[in-house]
């Protein structure tokens, strides 16, 4: 499902060029469930956002679903997105002025899914994520891990290929980490490809592979399985 | 569908942003009342005189003297001849002033602002007529045109044509038709409308109209392509053939009737103008602040905006959605803008320009395009400030937005704070402006007047009495009971009194030295001098028991007195100039009296002898030095005796100091308008800048968090948020004191008498603009001084 060659991506300021991914290569195949680990700096997030195609790379391919997609304009990026990416982040990044519902029907409107469908589809993701009595609340009446299920629940909603998922437990205590490492797990079970970023090695064992990056290279590659 | 989405969060944002929100509300609310106000003043005046077809051919007729002064009206016949002789004139009419009759209908009588004027008027002017037929009305002699507001009054809702009007209670006139009544900008003034031949076959108006006396304004249509300066020259030969004196003159000018209301009301034309003006202004600072206000906002909206992105939002739905956001908030204001405008605004306009120009009044029926214009002007700020502050996030990489981040802003901060300079040295410039305009209202309030207005009493004389000889004879008793009165301590009927002397000027010259002299002059009687308390410093008061000889008697003011080039009035004769020449006996001599306000200077004046005190041709007013406590029952006693004659208008009389008191009734308002201007523009820039300010605390709020873990007080994080605005305000004072001064400087050149503008009117305006930033900000910069340093810093 992904493919990437050579990859490298550089930060710029004024004096400084730092490189954020040096070459870096690797494969995620359809279905699979990858945890990419590494010290702080080490080019993670830049390469989880790279993969999301919310940036671009400076160099090298990026192979998404067969497509080459590293020209790709910004229009062509989020059009892909939409319909084939899920988000889980740290900090959850529910909109505050929606509710749980609306929060979660949100990319089903972007992709102009009908009314009565979006309500079934919500409904029934809700249900899965057992938020459903929450629906008409807004994301401050909610705790940490009833937040980060509702995140999960809208990354879900359209049915993504692929869901890139930036430390989702960070924010939360060890129970409530686990409920979504179980959610995430069971999405993978269906067939959802998941790529994870995260410090938690304990998170990390969820995945099939890990992924060990240092100063913008992959040193190690563990297959869990 | 995703519209209601854009709604619903439209609205719950806005709630939760109570502050924000009503900032935006208050300030375009106030904001657009005022565009809303003068706009429609504005309107109406382009919309006055929008039944006048083809302007651009219509014409009017001036007399340029050799000096170079120009007189609107020429001699009566002068029209006839042109008419007559010259074959570009497509059609042509006088609209003669010249009495108002009393129009009556039943039981109904009326008086109206009446014009005479020629069969061809309507094809002159393309006056649309309600009722009747422009091209047959006013043809006959004994026809009339009137407004629906005169008809309705007379005939109530009935259609009018072809029913009879008696003229003062003598003459039938029948009604041809009735015109939509007249916007008081118009440049055509008349309610009624009745045929010049009617006028031309009164004995007093032919005795007039001839080819000396110059009182007829007249308008011209031209055909197209006329030369126009071959027919002035042609004219010009009509007058050279039958003006009876040519002395003096230098042309007859064809004067574009485009030019007309600014050639013959400049103020009114400085007013629209000014209006004009503040609408751009107010319009420009209205959506400065709401850009200022929206980018401090969607600062704090990025994440949601990347959020939004990264489900799949495209830019124009985030733009439509910030769009709907601000219509919101746009619309609301201009509903709260509307009613404001009309319930309050509109009515204390009329309040301040309506006895001076004409009161207007919104209409929707016909008034319509300008709520268009409204509405559309709410879609323009909608699309201006929905999308301007947005273009910067939505450009930005989601990531970036996604972490808080912002780009470089440096320039933008240039931008807003060079807005924030321009508002603010607007502001001074008005505060300055108010400040100096107050001094000098107040000072021609104290400056002495010469004359004693305290305690004195006005009574209009002239009331339209039915019977003139019983009514001469009923005020001549009560005037005697005057004298007999003890509360009464002197009085006098004359035709001028201070506030109201004529533009009435004549030739005199000293029958000794030949010195001439320009005076102007008007008719006094006994008691004058001694009710005003004018002081008389040489000679003597008419006297009525000279009153065979008295007509030959002047009175005149030092100004003339030194004019002359005399020293006293001892002995001196003045000789009236024109038609027959008249030598009068300089009998009195007054001290110099304020007669006009102060932006006139004292002239030369000379008062004829009007008469024995009563009723009369020369005798406008009444005028009573009462005992103070006393005034109502002298009143009283006196209006017993007017209700006793039949007249056509009431009994009435006015204090003498409320006189004094409302020659400055237009400068007041202005002061009102100045005032609200430096009103509204103040708060509204201190709204935009109360956003800027909320903008900078929050981009800051990691620098203010780590200042404070490092020991930085309240005190010191307030300076550093304020300092900048300080600055700017200190910026704005500079660019504005030479501005205001300028402006003030020239203005005040328009009186008289006039104040010095002082250093401290313009330290005071600096020091308010100061205060009120300081008020402002400092609010804004402790509140962000004060958070939590643990909360900001593990936000970020």
């Amino acid at each position: 499902m992904i493919k990437i060659t050579d990859l490298e991506k550089y930060y710029r300021t004024e004096e400084v060029q730092t490189i954020a991914l040096n070459k870096l290569s690797f494969e995620v195949k359809e279905g699979e469930f990858v945890a990419v680990m590494g010290p702080s700096g080490c080019g993670k997030s830049t390469l989880l956002n790279i993969l999301g195609l919310l940036d671009d790379p400076d160099n090298g391919s990026f192979i998404f679903n067969g497509i080459e997609v590293s020209g790709f304009n910004e229009r062509k990026r989020a059009n892909l997105r939409k319909h084939n990416i899920g988000f889980v982040f740290q900090s959850f990044n529910l909109i505050d002025e929606l509710t749980v519902f609306e929060n979660v029907e949100l990319p089903l409107i972007y992709t102009g899914v009908k009314p009565s469908e979006r309500k079934k589809r919500v409904h029934e993701v809700l249900e899965k994520m057992q938020i459903m009595h929450r629906r008409k609340h807004f994301p401050q009446q909610l705790s940490g891990g009833q937040q980060q299920r509702v995140a999960v629940a809208r990354a879900v909603v359209n049915n993504p290929k692929l869901i890139l998922a930036d430390e989702p437990t960070g924010n939360l205590d060890s129970s409530n980490g686990n409920e979504v490492m179980d959610l995430l797990t069971a999405l993978n079970e269906q067939g959802t490809t998941i790529v994870m970023v995260t410090h938690s090695e304990h998170d990390a064992k969820f995945s099939h592979r890990i992924i060990r990056m240092l100063d913008g290279e992959k040193v190690t590659e563990n297959v869990l399985v | 569908m995703m519209i209601v989405n854009y709604i619903k969060v439209a609205f719950r944002h806005l709630l939760k942003n109570k502050l924000p929100t009503s900032l935006n509300i208050i300030g375009l609310t106030v904001g657009l009342a005022s565009i809303m106000t003068l706009g429609f003043g504005v309107y109406s005046y382009y919309d006055a005189d929008s039944f006048i077809e083809k302007k651009e051919e219509l014409y009017t007729l001036k007399t340029v003297l050799a000096n170079g002064d120009e007189i609107d009206q020429t001699t009566y016949p002068l029209l006839g001849e042109i008419i007559h002789t010259s074959p570009d004139v497509a059609a042509a009419t006088h609209i003669q002033g010249w009495n108002w009759p009393w129009l009556k209908v039943e039981n109904k009588e009326l008086q109206k602002n009446t014009k005479y004027v020629d069969t061809s008027f309507f094809k002159v002017f393309t006056l649309p007529l309600k009722y009747g037929n422009p091209k047959t009305a006013l043809q006959g002699k004994y026809e009339i045109v009137i407004s629906d507001e005169v008809s309705k009054q007379l005939f109530g809702d009935l259609n009018p044509i072809g029913q009879n009007i008696t003229l003062d209670d003598s003459l039938n006139v029948t009604i041809q038709g009735v015109f939509k009544s007249l916007n008081p900008y118009s440049s055509l003034k008349f309610e009624v409308l009745l045929p010049t031949a009617l006028l031309e076959s009164t004995s007093d108006f032919k005795q007039g109209a001839n080819w000396y006396n110059s009182f007829s304004y007249n308008y011209i249509r031209l055909k197209k392509d006329t030369d126009i300066n071959k027919l002035e020259g042609d004219i010009w030969e009509i007058v050279m053939r039958n003006y009876e004196s040519t002395k003096g003159l230098e042309r007859i000018a064809l004067a574009s009737f485009l030019n007309y209301r600014e050639d013959y009301n400049p103020t009114v034309d400085t007013i629209i103008k000014g209006s004009i003006a503040t609408i751009v202004f107010v319009l420009i600072i209205v959506i400065i602040n709401l850009l200022n206000l929206n980018t401090s906002v969607i600062y704090n909206r990025k994440k949601e905006l990347a959020v939004r992105k990264i489900v799949g939002s495209g830019k124009r739905s985030l733009i439509a959605q910030f769009c709907i956001e601000n219509a919101m908030l746009v619309f609301t204001s201009l509903i709260i803008a509307g009613i404001l405008f009309i319930q309050v605004l509109l009515p204390a306009m009329n309040t301040i320009y309506g006895s001076r120009f004409g009161s207007i009044h919104f209409d929707l029926t016909s008034d319509y395009p300008i709520v268009i214009l409204y509405v559309l002007s709410g879609i323009l700020i909608t699309v201006i400030v929905g999308i301007i502050p947005i273009l910067n996030i939505i450009s930005m990489p989601i990531i970036l937005s996604l972490k808080g981040k912002s780009q470089n802003t440096n320039k933008s901060f240039f931008v807003r704070n060079t807005f924030i300079t321009i508002q603010f040295a607007l502001a001074i410039v008005f505060i300055c402006v108010a400040l100096v305009l107050k001094n000098q209202i107040q000072y021609m309030n104290n400056v002495p007047l010469g004359y004693n207005p305290e305690g004195v009493s006005i009574v209009k004389l002239n009331l339209d009495y039915k019977d003139k000889e019983a009514a001469n004879s009923r005020i001549a008793v009560a005037l005697e009971e005057l004298k007999n009165n003890p509360y009464v301590q002197s009085f006098s009927t004359t035709e001028v009194i201070p506030t109201s002397y004529r533009y009435n000027y004549n030739n005199f010259y000293d029958p000794v030295s030949k010195v001439e002299l320009g005076i102007r002059k008007g008719h006094a009687g006994q008691g004058y001098a001694e009710t005003f308390g004018i002081s008389l410093i040489e000679g003597r008061d008419f006297d009525e028991l000279r009153d065979a000889s008295e007509s030959k008697s002047v009175i005149i003011n030092r100004k003339a007195m030194e004019s002359f080039g005399w020293s006293s009035i001892a002995n001196k004769k003045v000789v009236e100039k024109g038609g027959k020449e008249e030598t009068y006996n300089v009998i009195g001599l007054l001290e110099d009296f304020h007669y006009q306000d102060m932006q006139n200077d004292i002239e030369p004046i000379l008062h004829y002898y009007g008469g024995k005190r009563g009723l009369g041709y020369n005798n406008s007013y009444l005028s009573i030095k009462i005992t103070p406590g006393k005034e109502d029952l002298v009143i009283n006693n006196l209006k017993g005796a007017f209700d006793d004659i039949a007249s056509r208008h009431e009994f009435n009389y006015e204090p003498m100091n409320a006189r004094v008191s409302s020659q400055y009734k237009l400068l007041n308002g202005i002061l009102n308008t100045v005032n609200y201007v430096a009103f509204i523009t103040i708060i509204i820039t201190c709204m935009g800048m109360f956003g800027l300010i909320s903008l900078n605390a929050r981009k800051r709020v990691k620098e203010i968090g780590i200042r404070k873990v490092l020991g930085a007080g309240t005190g010191t994080i307030t300076y550093l948020l304020s300092k900048q605005f300080i600055k700017l305000v200190l910026l704005s004072c500079v660019i504005a004191f030479p501005i205001a001064w300028y402006v003030m400087d020239s203005w005040l050149q328009n009186f008289a008498y006039r104040i010095d503008i002082k250093w401290w009117m313009f330290a005071a305006s600096g020091l308010i603009a100061l205060s009120i930033t300081a008020i402002t900000v400092g609010f804004r910069s402790i509140k962000a001084a004060s958070a939590n340093p643990i909360k900001s810093l593990r936000n970020d």
